[in-house]
């Protein structure tokens, strides 16, 4: 027992540590570009925002809707019951803006695009695509690795703030059926409630999950060896421990923060 | 005619936890045309690998058109626009059109202006006898056709070796006939270095100038193609003669 508990803790630092060190290389990539390949960067970190960020707007605009709906209606409906409605607005802004913003754009980025990029990077490596890219002397880390971090980072950070806006104003309009709160007064309660603070660390929490979407899943792609087999299993362990690295950030950065 | 274009000195490399090659020294010259013969397990696609500087070896040395690929990345990449290498699965960018992938290299290392690029490609995709399929995508493609677009992105950046790994496979006769006068049109406009990987026999051995036979790792034989079936090993006849 012990024996195991050792080696899956040693196991557990080499990941972290591989998966910092790619971290590490794609955004020295970023910041001192290599002279080659600048117009192919950016045209792969374009594709990688559509496919990321423009991609999920539907779907993220969808759940952020039915949250906003269902905190709002819930909130609104039980608050003046114990003589809490004045903490409506609080509430939300917690729930919504501080903590579900962020991490459920998180889970769908990760189900929806992070899966995306370690298949995507697995089967490459199957085929020797990735084999192909370094004998043309293209740079592996600088072509696919930094443009999907880059990419995953300004669109988590949008879809959050996209995710915000539509759960707690579309939230509030479809829930307005069964609410008395006039809109503006909703509003004005929500701007009162809502810090400078909440909104940074919204921003910088959805920079870190995209940076740890991006970077976890490039890094299971890319360990994929030459079997078939090996891509999917990657990309169950992309997504979980993806997921996991999430939630590890947000509540580190919540106890920094807010504690 | 001289100048060595490979020198793989005394080199051992391993495939996972085994050996697959084993001490092996060999030289190609700038201009020559070698095959590398062999079984699928006897180390010359990884023997390949290392002349392409993608593998490095576990011991001795290899230099690859003067450099020597251990050395910084920087060098190794302008290495590595002067090297191509045709992998035995075409290794096409899936993403990417027929005419992209071509153009690739061309326009990650922006060695010319687009216009150029577009000419450059058109005519490599021309002379492979691919320029129909220049829209497609490689999942749509024959495996004969995807090589021989591989062929034409090896070539794009008017490559000074050239290294084809198990050149038999999924090319059929007309498409062999083919690719031998592409190779031997590459061979007459310019200083053309070939390696390429055999696993039988083939009436391809006529154009290249040696047959290096490989068992385990190590060169068993070494010799013009006029004179491998003089080599008394039987098992080196078996790859030879047809």
């Amino acid at each position: 027992m012990i024996a195991w508990t050792g080696k899956k803790t040693v196991e557990g630092i080499a990941y972290a540590a591989d998966v910092l060190f790619l971290s590490y290389l794609a955004f020295k990539e970023f910041l001192s570009p290599a002279r080659r390949g600048r117009s192919e960067v950016s045209k792969a970190v374009t594709r990688q925002i559509l496919l990321i960020g423009v991609g999920s707007l539907p779907v993220i605009g969808a759940m952020a809707l039915m949250l906003g709906l269902i905190v709002i209606i819930q909130a609104g409906l039980v608050l003046p019951e114990v003589g809490a409605d004045a903490f409506l607005a609080h509430v939300i802004v917690v729930t919504v803006v501080r903590e579900l913003g962020p991490l459920l754009t998180a889970f769908i980025v990760i189900w929806r695009s992070g899966t995306a990029i370690g298949t995507e990077l697995g089967f490459m490596r199957v085929d020797q695509e990735i084999d192909a890219l370094e004998a043309m002397g293209i740079h592996v880390i600088g072509l696919l690795v930094m443009p999907r971090m880059i990419a995953a980072i300004v669109s988590m950070i949008c879809l959050t703030v996209y995710f915000d806006l539509v759960a707690v104003i579309g939230g509030f309009v479809v829930a307005k059926v069964a609410l008395t709160i006039p809109f503006a007064a909703y509003l004005t309660e929500i701007e009162k409630a809502l810090s400078m603070t909440d909104v940074l660390i919204t921003v910088i929490k959805s920079g870190l999950f995209g940076l740890a979407i991006a970077v976890i899943c490039c890094h299971h792609g890319l360990s994929v060896g030459s079997a078939m087999t090996e891509v999917p299993q990657q990309a169950t362990r992309a997504l979980l421990n993806t997921v996991a690295a999430c939630l590890v950030l947000d509540i580190v950065v919540s106890i920094s923060v807010y504690l | 005619m001289s100048e060595a274009a490979i020198t793989l000195d005394h080199v051992s490399a391993n495939e996972g936890n085994q050996v697959r090659v084993d001490d092996l020294s060999l030289t190609v010259r700038r201009g020559e045309a070698v095959a590398l013969v062999g079984s699928h397990t006897s180390g010359k696609g990884l023997t390949l690998r290392l002349c392409a500087g993608l593998e490095a070896p576990e011991s001795g040395s290899v230099r690859i058109l003067g450099v020597n690929p251990a050395v910084a990345s920087e060098e190794l990449l302008d290495l590595r626009q002067r090297v191509g290498f045709v992998f035995v699965k075409p290794a096409l960018i899936n993403s990417l059109s027929v005419f992209d992938n071509v153009a690739l290299p061309l326009r990650y290392h922006a060695t010319l202006p687009e216009a150029a690029i577009q000419d450059r490609v058109m005519a490599r995709l021309v002379e492979c006898g691919v320029e129909d399929l220049r829209d497609r995508f490689p999942a749509g493609l024959a495996m004969g056709d995807a090589r021989l677009v591989a062929l034409a992105r090896a070539m794009a950046m008017d490559a000074e070796l050239l290294l084809v790994d198990e050149v038999l496979f999924g090319l059929d006769a007309d498409e062999l006939v083919r690719f031998r006068k592409i190779v031997e049109g590459y061979r007459k406009q310019r200083t053309l270095t070939l390696v390429a990987t055999f696993s039988a026999p083939t009436r391809l051995f006529a154009m290249m100038d040696r047959l290096v036979l490989i068992r385990n790792g190590r060169v068993v034989a070494d010799c013009p193609p006029a004179e491998a079936s003089r080599v008394a090993d039987p098992m080196v006849r078996d790859f030879v003669i047809m």
